[in-house]
């Protein structure tokens, strides 16, 4: 089977920390986040991925070669020349995902965080005879989203309304297709949309279904939501793989601990924490609900709390970082300083506390 | 022989409103600066006057918020130090002059005035030299501030020559002199004659004015002590004698500031810290030695005060009694008082943290730093609880408050 990652381009909404690797680069529960989804994909069966991209292409490559012999999966890179919308990468990829079996192809966006059951939906898609699959999900607002307007008994699409301002339900499009290779004569290789464009008109002919995702799911695509996104993601590992995630005296709730992480004594870690390789948390350092990306130092007595800290960083003795704080790769933050939501682009030095949100250039 | 006495003026528990919430608890001049009292640091400086005789305390407080103090402090000077409580408030002059059989006992030739309010090196021999060397009624110590500062004070012009004093105005609209009035004088005994002198003329002047005065009555009927018996020294007595040969002044460069708020407080206490340094090096806790808690600049601790080694202090902190100061702690620039624990990891810095307050582990109490800003220091009251990781920034806690969650920029009743 084949499949498409949107991709998308510059990731600015999940600055600083796009400033220094593409979105789907940026980790996750210490994994790029694309790589949650390549997975997923391998494992429903997928042996192609082809990457809808707009920027720095060859950076995103050179990086997944290695992941590419190791689960056995190609990754093509289809470069848009212009942002092509949702639907455009699909023709644009024609020649790839039409390989003349007439088996589906997967559709992903590549913000999202969720089980991926992909396999389930596969199911489900053959066993409805769709043209195309969507995956929704229940969510709280769904006034900031696109909901999916359907039948309940059969799973028939029968319409979209983009942030609706009167309720139509709470499903919303969870950005997860499948698709069969007919969808792709209805597309034309231009900036296009496949939630507008494209499933309106599968949905008028009767062959548009959806399910329900089972599970969480989350956009991840900026830090409040990407740190929710980890709570959600670790609190689902503990009811999977639960030996995935740290235990003992320092560490309360989900907390994962890459194995090249080093953590001193009287620490306390967690909830809903990742640690990624080659960090140093040095002794009686606290740390609740955030990320620590690959080779950061946090120093003695320092407390960091609901923030993301970029890849080596480095955070002072007793600094306390907190309320939505993303430090930029390579921030250092003096001994005493505190950031209250300071959003750090890379290669600074913090000397001052930051005491209202803000973003340091 | 010479003799000599000092009167401290302590004032009482009405003036003072702006050192709340620390005044809740303890009267002011009690209030520890580098560990100790605040009224200690101008007693230290008598000590150094060979012929002082007699301290005397004079104020409107309650006699047993100073019974221990003074009663403790007699012993350890071997100068009988005396509390005079005011009935009610006379003024400055009007203090001293209703106590002045007392403070005459001993028949001196010279009085220290001294106001408990203002912090600086109180170089009181210098004072005495100066006075013996010009004569006159007295005496006053000035420093010069920027403009902007100077107006906040009495501002005085001198001659720069022969240092007399010419001309006094207090906190004048305009800009007259950069030279400020510190509260610390030295006098001859002659003093009390001149305060007599403008009490008569006062008395004199109200009963003339009585029978078509709405004001007098007015004043008279209330708490205060009447017109003719509330004298000010510095408006009602000293500004009349500028430019009569009667008054001097002696500048000094050494530190001075005065001591209205708990921001103040603080940077005193920095100050008298660094004034340790200098005099009495020996009172300054040392980083030295294993087992020891790391120390960075000025820092006082109590002897009975507890600190875990990996601890880290300074610069300009003063831990008072019985305060535990937990493993991994880091204090910057504060006051911590009597009882206090402060728990594992925590962090305090520009801060005053009051009696029996507990903070919690990975909690962070801050303040800005800006001393003389209304919310530029974080202070608890006695008896706050910070909780585990709370943070509070530039706050004002009054006593008995638990803290849950992170608070800025709040005063919290």
């Amino acid at each position: 089977m084949k499949a498409l990652i949107l991709v998308g381009g510059f990731g600015t909404r999940l600055r600083p920390l796009t400033l220094s690797v593409p979105k789907p680069l940026v980790d996750f529960a210490n994994k790029p986040m694309i790589l949650h989804q390549i997975e997923a994909l391998k494992a429903a069966g997928t042996t192609e991925v082809v990457l809808a991209i707009n920027y720095q292409p060859e950076l995103m490559l050179g990086f997944l070669r290695e992941f590419e012999a190791q689960l056995g999966v190609k990754i093509i890179c289809s470069q848009e020349t212009e942002p092509m919308g949702t639907a455009g990468p699909l023709a644009l990829a024609r020649e790839i995902l039409d390989d003349g079996s007439g088996d589906p192809f997967f559709v992903l966006n590549s913000d999202v965080i969720s089980e991926y059951p992909l396999k389930d939906m596969l199911e489900f898609h053959k066993a409805h005879n769709a043209e195309a699959t969507i995956m929704v999900t229940k969510v709280e607002e769904p006034s900031k989203y696109g909901v999916v307007v359907y039948n309940e008994q059969t799973g028939n699409v029968d319409r979209f309304v983009e942030k609706p301002q009167i309720f139509v339900g709470n499903k919303i499009n969870a950005g997860i297709y499948i698709c069969q290779p007919a969808i792709l004569d209805r597309i034309e290789l231009r900036p296009t949309s496949i939630e507008k464009e494209v499933f309106p008109k599968v949905a008028a002919d009767g062959k548009l279904f959806c399910m329900e995702l089972p599970g969480f799911w989350m956009d991840v695509g900026q830090p409040k939501d990407y740190i929710t996104g980890l709570q959600l993601y670790l609190e689902s590992l503990r009811k999977r793989f639960p030996e995935r995630l740290a235990n003992g005296a320092h560490v309360t709730g989900n907390v994962l601990i890459d194995s090249t992480a080093e953590i001193g004594e009287g620490c306390l870690i967690g909830p809903d924490v990742s640690i990624g390789p080659g960090c140093h948390i040095e002794p009686g350092v606290r740390l609740s609900r955030c990320t620590i990306l690959r080779g950061v130092r946090v120093k003695k007595h320092a407390c960091i709390t609901g923030s993301i800290i970029g890849w080596h960083s480095t955070v002072g003795q007793w600094a306390r970082v907190e309320n939505m704080t993303v430090l930029g790769e390579d921030v250092h933050m003096s001994d005493e300083v505190y950031s209250n939501g300071g959003v750090v682009l890379p290669h600074k030095e913090i000397k001052a506390s930051i005491l209202s949100p803000q973003i340091i250039m | 022989m010479t003799r000599s006495v000092a009167i401290i003026m302590v004032g009482g528990p009405t003036k003072g409103t702006r050192f709340r919430p620390l005044s809740f608890n303890v009267a002011k001049p009690i209030f520890p600066l580098a560990g100790q009292p605040m009224v200690h640091h101008p007693i230290q400086a008598c000590k150094k006057v060979p012929d002082l005789v007699h301290i005397y305390l004079v104020g409107f407080y309650e006699e047993k918020e100073f019974q221990l103090y003074v009663s403790a402090l007699s012993t350890e000077l071997k100068v009988p130090v005396r509390y005079l409580k005011e009935d009610k408030a006379r003024g400055s002059a009007g203090g001293l002059s209703h106590f002045k059989d007392i403070i005459m006992e001993d028949d001196p030739d010279m009085l220290f005035v001294l106001n408990c309010d203002v912090c600086c090196s109180f170089p009181l021999a210098e004072l005495q030299e100066a006075q013996r060397a010009r004569g006159g009624l007295g005496t006053i110590l000035v420093k010069k501030v920027s403009k902007e500062k100077a107006a906040e004070f009495g501002e005085l012009v001198a001659d720069p020559q022969t240092k007399e004093l010419l001309h006094y105005t207090e906190k004048p609209e305009t800009f007259v002199s950069d030279l400020i009035n510190c509260g610390v004088y030295v006098f001859s005994s002659s003093l009390f004659d001149h305060i007599s002198s403008v009490s008569t003329f006062k008395r004199d002047t109200a009963s003339l004015k009585r029978a078509s005065s709405f004001e007098v009555l007015a004043t008279a009927s209330t708490t205060r002590g009447s017109a003719a018996e509330f004298i000010r020294l510095d408006q009602d007595v000293l500004t009349p004698l500028a430019g009569k040969r009667q008054l001097y002044v002696y500048e000094t460069l050494d530190f001075w500031e005065q001591i209205k708020t708990p921001g103040m407080a603080l940077r005193c206490s920095g100050l008298y810290l660094a004034q340790y340094r200098r005099t009495n090096p020996g009172l300054l806790a040392s980083g030295d030695g294993p087992g020891k808690a790391a120390i960075v600049g000025d820092v006082y601790v109590h002897p009975s005060a507890k600190i875990h080694p990996s601890a880290k202090l300074g610069p300009n902190v003063a831990v008072a009694a019985n305060a535990r100061i937990g493993a991994g702690v880091r204090l910057i620039s504060c006051i911590i008082l009597d009882d206090v624990e402060i728990k594992e990891n925590a962090c305090v810095m520009h801060s005053i943290v009051g009696w029996k307050s507990t903070i919690g582990r990975w909690s962070r109490v801050q303040g800005a730093g800006d001393y003389e800003a209304k919310l530029g220091i974080t202070i608890l009251g006695e008896d706050n609880v910070v909780e585990d990781e709370v943070v509070v920034v530039n706050c004002i806690v009054l006593p008995h408050k638990s803290l849950s969650r992170t608070v800025r920029e709040e005063i919290i009743l």
